[in-house]
C-alpha cells in the first residue's frame, strides 16, 4: 500500500503549492494591468492561464475537505503539475529575452513570477509528523522519496546569493534530519567553513562576491577542507562550469530547480561516499599506527598499550592489534628473560677467565709467529688446536683487521676432488647469515697448505668453559641453547648441516654472545665418514648422533641430537654417555637410554630436563622436528 | 486613504500584494513577522489588519489573539489570509477573532470586496 499522511501534512503541502502559484498569479495580473506591449500581454496571459490550471489541478489532488493524500496520489499530481509549470516557464523566458531592453521592476517581477514556477515542482510530501498525530506516512526505500528522516544526519553548509534557493535548500534539508547553516556569498561560506566543520557543502556557481568555482578550488587547496565533499548548484544550461567545478573536485552537482527526489539521492550518495572515504583513512591511520607499532618491536622502543586505540576496534584490525599488543609483550619478556640467562652466562665467562688458560700444545704444522703468512697475514698468536690442525691469530694487512687463520692438516686434503668438495662446502657455508656462527672469509693453500680465513672473536668456547667451571646452571645453558638453536636455524635455513656441534665449537664472547665455528668443515673431518675410514675419525663420538655413527641416511636432526649432547654437559657437567673406548662408547649411545638430567640434579626444571633427553633420542623423529621448533621450544621453557 | 497592516513573512507575497494594493488606492504598512505585527497593530492608527496565518515564532491565529486581548473599546478589523485551504480554517479564523477571510492564491477582485465590505461597516 502506499503511504498516507495526516491532515496537518495535506494541509503544509497545500501551503506549499499556493504560496508559489499565489505569487505567479499575483504579479501577473499585476503586470498585466500596465502592459501595453501586445507580446508582453500575450506571454503573461498565458502566464496567467497557466497558473489558473495550476490551481484547478491542486484543488483537484487536493480539495479542502481533504484530510489526507497517498503518495501515488502526489506523484500523479506532481506530473500533472508539469505541464502548466513549463508553459509558465517558457513564457516568463521569453519575456525576459525580449528585444530592446525591458524595465527593471518589470524583469524583477517576471523573475519572481519564473521562480515561484520553477518552486512548484519542488515541493515535496510533508512527512505529517503532526504533534498531535501519529504519523501513518510509511517510506518504500525502493522508490526513493524526498521526505522522512535523513539516513544519515549531517552538517550541511547551504551556499547561495539567493535568498529563495536559500531557503528552500534549508527547509527541505531540515525536513530530512540534517542541519544547515547557509551563506549568501563565497567570502562568507570560507569564512564559516574556516570556523566550523561542515559535512557537506552545496555551493552556488554563480555569486557575485566571489563564485562557485573559486570556492571551491580554494576548498581544494586546504588541507582543512579539502576532503569536504561538495555538491554545484547550477542552472541546467550552464553545463561548462559544472564540468569545470566536477575536474575541480566537486562531487556532484544539482540543476535548478531542485527536484527534492534527486537533491535526496545525491546528498545521501555523497555522503554515503564521505562515509566510506572517512572510514577507509581511519583504517588507514590506524594500520599505520600497527606498522609503527611493529617498528618499534623491532627498535625495542614498542611501549605497552601503544596500541590501545586501534585494539577497541571491533573488526578484523582490531584483532590484529590485539594479537600484536600480546605477541610484543611475550617477545619483550623472553627477551627480557635471555638477557638475564646471557648475564648469568656472562658471568660464568668471567670466572672462567680468571683462571689460568689451557695450554696449547704446538704441533708440527704451526706458522712461525711475528711473521707475514700468504703474503698479508700477520700470524700474532697461536689460540687453539684441534684434529683439523691449527688456529691462529693474525692482522690481515689488506683489510687491516684481525683474523682468524685455520690451518688443515694436509692428509685431510690429499686428493683434488676433495678439496674441491671441501672448496663448495665452504662456499654454500658462508652464505649463512647469523651473528651467531662465524663468518668465512677465504679459502686458500700456501706452500700445500690449506688454511681458512675466518672473522676472530675474542673470547672463550664452551669447551674451555666447562673445563674451568664443571658444569653450568640452568639460566647460562639456556643462553647457550638458545643462541646455539639460532644458528642452526640461520644454517639449515641454507641447507647447511653442521654435523660436528660441540662445545668445542662454541665461541663465547666477553658479552655472551654465542657463535657457531666450522660450518661447512665438519665433512672433512669426518662428519660425513663412517667409521671403517682410518683416519677420518677426528675426535671422540661422543656429540654424534646414532644414525650419523651407523652410517645411515642423516638430516638436520644430527645437529639437534649434538645440541642434547652438549646441553646435557652443561647441565650436569659430564655426558650423557661415557666409556673407557671408542667402541664402548659406540655401544653405549645406540643401545643406552639417556639418563635424565633431573634425576642426575634435582635443581634442574624437569621440564628442561625432558627438552634435552628429548634431543638426545635415538630415532631422530622423537627429537624436535627442526631448530626452529627447538627455539620455541626453549622460548616456553623460560 | 484607508490604511492597511500587511502581516506576510514572505518577502515576494509581501511585496505583490502591498503593490497591488497601493494600485487600488490603500496606503500600506509592512510587518513580518507575527511579533512585529502585534505590535504595530496595537499602537493603533490602521483602518484594516491583512493576517497571514503561517507566520513564524508567533502565527496568524496566536498574533489575532493578542491584537484582540490588547484592544480597548475599537476593534480594527482582520482579515486572515491563508495559503492552507482546509475546510475548518474559516471557523478557526472567525473563532481566533477575525473578521474575514480568504485564501491563497488571492484573487484581489475578491479580497477586495472584502476589505471594502469590512471598511464600509465601520464607516
Amino acid at each position: 500500500m502506499s503511504g498516507l499522511t495526516t491532515p496537518e501534512a495535506v494541509a503544509e503541502l497545500r501551503h506549499e503549492l499556493r504560496t508559489p502559484l499565489n505569487l505567479i498569479i499575483g504579479y501577473c495580473e499585476m503586470l498585466l494591468e500596465d502592459a501595453t506591449d501586445p507580446g508582453q500581454r500575450s506571454a503573461l496571459e498565458q502566464t496567467l492561464a497557466a497558473g489558473r490550471d495550476v490551481l484547478e489541478r491542486i484543488n483537484a489532488t487536493v480539495p479542502p475537505t481533504r484530510g489526507e493524500i497517498s503518495e501515488a496520489d502526489f506523484a500523479a499530481l506532481r506530473d500533472a503539475l508539469r505541464e502548466p509549470q513549463a508553459r509558465i516557464v517558457t513564457a516568463t523566458t521569453a519575456l525576459l529575452a525580449a528585444d530592446g531592453g525591458i524595465d527593471p521592476q518589470f524583469e524583477r517581477d517576471v523573475r519572481r513570477i519564473r521562480s515561484s514556477a520553477e518552486r512548484l515542482l519542488t515541493v515535496e510530501l510533508p512527512s505529517g509528523r503532526g504533534a498531535n498525530h501519529v504519523a501513518v506516512t510509511i517510506e518504500h526505500p525502493a522508490t526513493g522519496s524526498a521526505a522522512g528522516p535523513a539516513v544519515q544526519p549531517a552538517h550541511i553548509l547551504v551556499v547561495d546569493d539567493q535568498e529563495d534557493n536559500r531557503s528552500v535548500l534549508e527547509r527541505r534539508l531540515r525536513r530530512q534530519g540534517h542541519t544547515v547553516e547557509s551563506a549568501s556569498g563565497g567570502l562568507s561560506a570560507l569564512e564559516m567553513l574556516g570556523r566550523e566543520r561542515f559535512d557537506l557543502v552545496l555551493l552556488d556557481v554563480l555569486m557575485p562576491d566571489l563564485d562557485g568555482l573559486a570556492v571551491l578550488e580554494r576548498m581544494k587547496t586546504d588541507q582543512a577542507t579539502r576532503d569536504i565533499p561538495v555538491i554545484m548548484i547550477s542552472a541546467l544550461d550552464d553545463v561548462a562550469s559544472v564540468v569545470r567545478c566536477i575536474e575541480r573536485g566537486a562531487e556532484d552537482h544539482l540543476p535548478k530547480p531542485f527536484d527534492p527526489v534527486l537533491l535526496r539521492a545525491r546528498i545521501s550518495a555523497c555522503l554515503e561516499k564521505k562515509r566510506l572515504r572517512d572510514v577507509e583513512l581511519e583504517y588507514l591511520r590506524e594500520v599505520g599506527r600497527v606498522i609503527q607499532a611493529a617498528t618499534a618491536v623491532e627498535a625495542g622502543s614498542y611501549e605497552n598499550g601503544a596500541l590501545a586505540q586501534v585494539a577497541q576496534r571491533g573488526d578484523e584490525l582490531g584483532r590484529l592489534a590485539r594479537v600484536f599488543d600480546a605477541m610484543a609483550n611475550q617477545v619483550r619478556a623472553r627477551e627480557d628473560r635471555l638477557k638475564e640467562q646471557v648475564a648469568a652466562l656472562r658471568r660464568e665467562i668471567g670466572e672462567a677467565r680468571q683462571t689460568t688458560r689451557p695450554s696449547i700444545r704446538r704441533g708440527a704444522l704451526s706458522l712461525p709467529t711475528g711473521e707475514l703468512f700468504a703474503g698479508r697475514f700477520e700470524v700474532q698468536e697461536e689460540i687453539g688446536s684441534g684434529g683439523m690442525g691449527m688456529v691462529y691469530r693474525a692482522l690481515d694487512r689488506e683489510l687491516g683487521d684481525q683474523v682468524a687463520i685455520k690451518t688443515l692438516r694436509p692428509e685431510l686434503l690429499q686428493d683434488l676432488s676433495l678439496v674441491e668438495r671441501f672448496k663448495s662446502e665452504i662456499r654454500l657455508a658462508r652464505h649463512i647469515s647469523s651473528k651467531h656462527v662465524v663468518r668465512t672469509h677465504d679459502i686458500g693453500e700456501r706452500d700445500g697448505v690449506y688454511y681458512l680465513t675466518m672473522e676472530y672473536v675474542e673470547g672463550i668456547t664452551v669447551r674451555e668453559l666447562l673445563d674451568t667451571r664443571g658444569k653450568l646452571g640452568t639460566a647460562p645453558t639456556l643462553a647457550i641453547a638458545t643462541q646455539l638453536a639460532q644458528s642452526l636455524v640461520a644454517a639449515h635455513e641454507q641447507g647447511v648441516i653442521h654435523r660436528d656441534i660441540k662445545p668445542q665449537n662454541l665461541l663465547l664472547d666477553a658479552s655472551g654472545v654465542l657463535k657457531v665455528m666450522d660450518f661447512g668443515v665438519a665433512r672433512l673431518a669426518g662428519g660425513n665418514a663412517n667409521l671403517t675410514e682410518a683416519g677420518m675419525l677426528v675426535g671422540t663420538p661422543s656429540y654424534m648422533a646414532p644414525e650419523q655413527m651407523l652410517g645411515e641416511a642423516f638430516d638436520h636432526r644430527i645437529d639437534l641430537y649434538a645440541v642434547g649432547v652438549v646441553l646435557f654437559e652443561c647441565l650436569v657437567g659430564r655426558l650423557p654417555f661415557e666409556a673407557n673406548s671408542a667402541v664402548a662408547l659406540i655401544a653405549r649411545v645406540l643401545r643406552d637410554a639417556p639418563p635424565s638430567p633431573a634425576i642426575l640434579d634435582p635443581e634442574i626444571p624437569p621440564a628442561l630436563s625432558d627438552l634435552v633427553v628429548r634431543l638426545l633420542a635415538k630415532d631422530p623423529a622423537h627429537r624436535p622436528d627442526n631448530a626452529l621448533e627447538l627455539v620455541r621450544l626453549l622460548a616456553d621453557l623460560g | 486613504m484607508p490604511k492597511i497592516l500587511l502581516v506576510e513573512d514572505n518577502e515576494m507575497n509581501r511585496d505583490m500584494l502591498s503593490r497591488r494594493l497601493q494600485r487600488k488606492g490603500y496606503e500600506v504598512a509592512l510587518a513580518v513577522d507575527g511579533l512585529q505585527g502585534v505590535a504595530m497593530a496595537t499602537t493603533g492608527g490602521y483602518d484594516l489588519i491583512l493576517m497571514d496565518m503561517s507566520l513564524p515564532e508567533l502565527d496568524g491565529w496566536e498574533a489575532t489573539r493578542r491584537v484582540r486581548e490588547a484592544e480597548a473599546g475599537h476593534r480594527v478589523p482582520i482579515i486572515a489570509l491563508t495559503a492552507h485551504a482546509m475546510s475548518g480554517d474559516r471557523e478557526k479564523a472567525m473563532a481566533a477573532g477575525c473578521d474575514d477571510y480568504d485564501t491563497k492564491p488571492v484573487e484581489l477582485e475578491r479580497l477586495l470586496g472584502k476589505i471594502e465590505a469590512l471598511l464600509g461597516k465601520q464607516a
